[in-house]
């Protein structure tokens, strides 16, 4: 059977899929996006939208920091809106302990470049009023903000189309292999050549590499958020722990999503995740310590989403060892902020010019290579 | 408290409370949670003021009374005003009560979680002064009185005769009633209702005193909309055979177009439902009441419409089987004990149908709803809006949530769910459930209760991401 060919072939609609799609597209690339159920609907829609310097590992900093000004100017490239809010943020400290943690954390992040300082109890009140009076210490950025992440599937729905990408939802690709010119990928239903292929399938890109043979080990996260209903202003910051276990926000229309990484329960294979009572409760009591207001409202609904992490919990996004033309890219930590910024910068791989700032091969990952843990990144 | 029981019983309605009550008598140790202030649920709710334990026994009160009492020497433990917010098979549900948040777990659990009002959306359901039919009962029963001086009523099915009728007793004639069905739908009914004779004397006891009353009556007929934004001033009234329409001067409006199973927990468990035209979402259970879910019953209008006398019998067979499957149970003395509430539920089966025959959802109004109505109340979309959204390729409810907020409210799309995905299989032909996936609260919980008292030490905080 012969498909139509492509430059090349995104797997997985998520953010990063999109943003890689996106760029390749305006870049003159022929691209067809591949996806097994809707786009931006598992981690990219359910996410917190958080986009913070405050949870970022300093060695993402310099991606997330030039990510952020693409959030905030979202419509600009983007060209539809994720409600985007550009605001300060502030990281507290209720114990000794996690003073500590803070000040380490805050330094790591100022020398990477994010404009982190620490402030006292009194400075982070004239910052956000409702926070705790436990409060011993806080850092603060005036670099943070949020999206609306529910929204990224729209926006990026309407911007891919108009890029010219071809998309295919509830579209499962059962295989790729290498093939003359490229790499066959099959559907159910039909078989697509593409030059170039990238997998950008989340927490899935463990089993799709093995389609090439590869194998990449990622761990799944379940990560669960609740959000309360509409309130009265109670906050106008992202508001975080020195842990990096708390997030808050209040959007616009008045809801509080409390998130922090608290963990449910769920696995790759089932795809099926839940909350667990224990972390709901427990990421509650966090929420209500760090801002009290928020013991008037109501938590209507909880979810869970998944998270995907390497060994070393830095990022898998460069070329496929051994497969000239595939590429992979996902498990950024904080993935939602870096993500458009990443995308563009494997798409300037793709298209064959040096991107803008380093990528994050992936060979360190390897089960021949050395620990990744023990050395720096190649 | 203890925490552990052989049983646990959600909902103390028909269905629960005699699920409770059976499964204890047979020694099982059981708990009974129920968000209300009494045992009763919603039609037989317990009276809460003078004027309404004043306005003498009927029916549902008598029911009421007696449930309670039997319920109350059962030996079940009752957990009044807690609220079942998450529940994870095997089984442990999460609570909220007035001491904070706590896990009750039992090997078995008979969900018993009663019934949701539907309304098909009109311009101006939204606004202030217009009720739920169901809500109307409830205010009648706990507070004996009703909001409003110049009331219509609308809607379909048996409860927009008994609203109409209990109004007249309390001295507030209605102006209108308006009903979807018209005299053929009720008389085609009326062999079903016949095989609960009680009931069915009951309903005429109603058309009687609506007659004497001379209400005027308009049958096969739909209200077009509300005249007012902030208060409800008239409304406006078409027959569905075609004809004019007609205003009425009105302060308050009940309405309400049928019942729908409550069925949060039982998606949220995983059970399995079939798509039932008379039922709603019906749970797919045996004839024992076991559900696909291994120790999960279910029993009363959750598992699919039924009324409350077939709720009692549903919920004595749920309980009798649990205590079976538990060991404390016979076959023979199972056997013996579910018969009378098989057969009443044999019995009843065509009372049940013709009732919901008479509040079937009104497809071909869910059709013209026009783009300017409100769809979702919570967040104020509208079907124009939701309709923009299938345009732009959402294909599913969670989808379509994403798109528009609708769903996203308090209410968690209880009330407009059913009515988006009429729309969405009519514009894009997609089948099956197009729900979001269940996820817990159940019901909104308030952040101060579910935290109860702590210590920030005490916060099981987990390990630091990395740097």
């Amino acid at each position: 059977m012969k498909g139509r060919h492509y430059d090349l072939a995104v797997i997985g609609g998520g953010i990063h899929g999109g943003s890689v799609a996106l760029f390749a597209a305006r870049g003159g690339m022929d691209v067809i996006l591949l996806e097994r159920g809707a786009l931006a609907r598992e981690a990219s829609g359910s996410n917190a939208g958080t986009l913070t310097m405050q949870m970022t590992r300093a060695a993402l900093i310099p991606y997330a920091l030039k990510a952020h000004e693409m959030w905030v100017k979202a419509p600009d490239w983007l060209g539809h809106d994720v409600g985007v809010v550009a605001c300060d943020g502030l990281s507290l400290a209720f114990t000794e302990a996690e003073e500590r943690l803070l000040t380490e954390r805050a330094e790591a992040r100022s020398a990477a470049g994010a404009p982190i300082r620490l402030v006292t109890p009194d400075e982070a009140r004239g910052i956000e009023p409702g926070i705790g009076p436990g409060v011993r210490m806080a850092s603060h950025c005036p670099i943070d903000g949020y999206a609306n992440a529910y929204l990224t599937g729209l926006a990026y729905r309407r911007a891919l189309r108009e890029a010219g990408v071809r998309i295919r939802e509830y579209t499962p690709v059962t295989g790729v292999r290498d093939a003359a010119g490229g790499f066959e990928i099959n559907t159910a239903s039909e078989t697509i050549h593409a030059a170039q292929v990238v997998f950008t399938g989340g927490v899935w890109i463990e089993p799709m590499l093995a389609w090439l043979g590869v194998h990449l080990p990622i761990r799944t996260l379940v990560n669960q958020l609740s959000v309360t209903e509409r309130m009265a202003p109670v906050m106008r910051t992202v508001l975080g722990i020195a842990s990096g276990l708390l997030s808050l926000k209040q959007f616009p229309h008045g809801t509080v999503v409390i998130g922090g990484g608290w963990q449910g329960e769920g696995t790759r294979e089932t795809g099926r995740h839940v909350t667990t009572h224990d972390s709901t409760v427990g990421n509650a009591r966090l929420a209500v310590h760090a801002l009290p207001a928020l013991a008037n409202g109501r938590i209507v609904r909880s979810w869970t989403g998944f998270e995907a992490e390497t060994a070393d919990a830095l990022p898998a996004v460069g070329p496929v060892p051994g497969h000239p033309g595939a590429w992979v890219s996902g498990s950024v930590h904080s993935g939602y902020t870096s993500a458009p910024y990443i995308g563009r910068c494997l798409a300037q791989a793709i298209l064959g010019a040096e991107p803008e700032m380093p990528l994050f091969p992936i060979d360190r990952l390897l089960p021949d290579a050395p620990d990744p843990r023990n050395g720096p990144l190649p | 408290m203890r925490t552990a029981f052989d049983l646990v019983v959600v909902g103390a309605g028909p269905a629960g409370g005699e699920a409770a009550i059976a499964a204890a008598r047979a020694g099982l140790a059981t708990c009974l949670v129920d968000e209300g202030p009494a045992p009763g649920g919603q039609v037989w709710r317990a009276p809460r003021t003078a004027s309404a334990r004043g306005s003498g026994p009927d029916a549902d009160r008598r029911g009421g009374d007696d449930l309670r009492a039997r319920l109350a020497a059962s030996g079940a433990t009752i957990l009044q005003g807690a609220q079942v917010w998450d529940a994870r098979p095997g089984f442990t549900l999460s609570i909220v009560g007035p001491d904070g948040a706590s896990l009750l777990s039992a090997p078995r659990v008979v969900l018993a979680t009663g019934a949701t009002e539907h309304v098909a959306p009109f311009p101006g359901w939204t606004v202030p002064g217009v009720f739920g039919l169901a809500a109307a009962t409830t205010l009648m029963k706990s507070q004996g009185t009703l909001p409003g001086r110049r009331i219509a009523v609308a809607g379909q099915g048996p409860l927009l005769v008994a609203v109409a009728s209990k109004a007249i007793a309390l001295g507030l004639r209605p102006v209108v009633v308006i009903d979807r069905n018209g005299i053929r739908d009720w008389s085609r009914a009326a062999p079903g209702f016949a095989r609960d004779p009680a009931a069915m004397a009951r309903g005429l006891g109603w058309i009687g005193r609506l007659a004497a009353a001379r209400v005027p009556y308009r049958a096969r007929s739909e209200i077009v909309g509300v005249d007012g934004t902030d208060t409800v001033r008239g409304i406006v009234v078409r027959p569905l055979d075609g004809g004019a329409e007609r205003r009425f001067d009105v302060d308050t409006l009940y309405v309400g177009d049928g019942l729908a199973p409550a069925d949060e927990l039982l998606r949220l468990l995983g059970a399995a439902q079939e798509s039932d035209p008379l039922q709603g979402p019906r749970a797919v259970c045996d004839a024992d009441r076991r559900s696909s879910v291994p120790g999960l019953y279910v029993a009363g209008d959750g598992a699919g419409i039924r009324g409350a006398q077939s709720a009692a019998a549903a919920g004595r067979i749920a309980g009798l089987a649990a205590a079976r499957d538990h060991g404390a149970l016979t076959d023979p003395a199972f056997d013996a004990a579910s018969r009378a509430p098989r057969r009443k539920l044999w019995r009843l089966a065509r009372f049940a149908d013709a009732s919901c025959r008479l509040m079937r959802m009104p497809e071909a109004s869910l059709d013209r709803i026009a783009d300017q109505t409100i769809l979702c109340r919570c967040e104020d979309v509208t079907a124009g809006e939701f309709r923009a959204a299938i345009a732009d390729g959402a294909r599913d409810l969670g989808q379509a949530k994403h798109f528009t907020r609708l769903g996203m409210g308090p209410c968690q799309g209880r009330m407009c769910l059913h009515a988006a995905a009429h729309l969405m299989r009519r514009e894009t032909g997609a089948l099956g459930d197009l729900r979001p996936t269940p996820r817990a609260p159940v019901r909104p919980v308030e952040l101060g209760a579910l935290i109860g008292t702590y210590d920030y030490d005490d916060i099981p905080v987990p390990k630091a991401a990395p740097l």
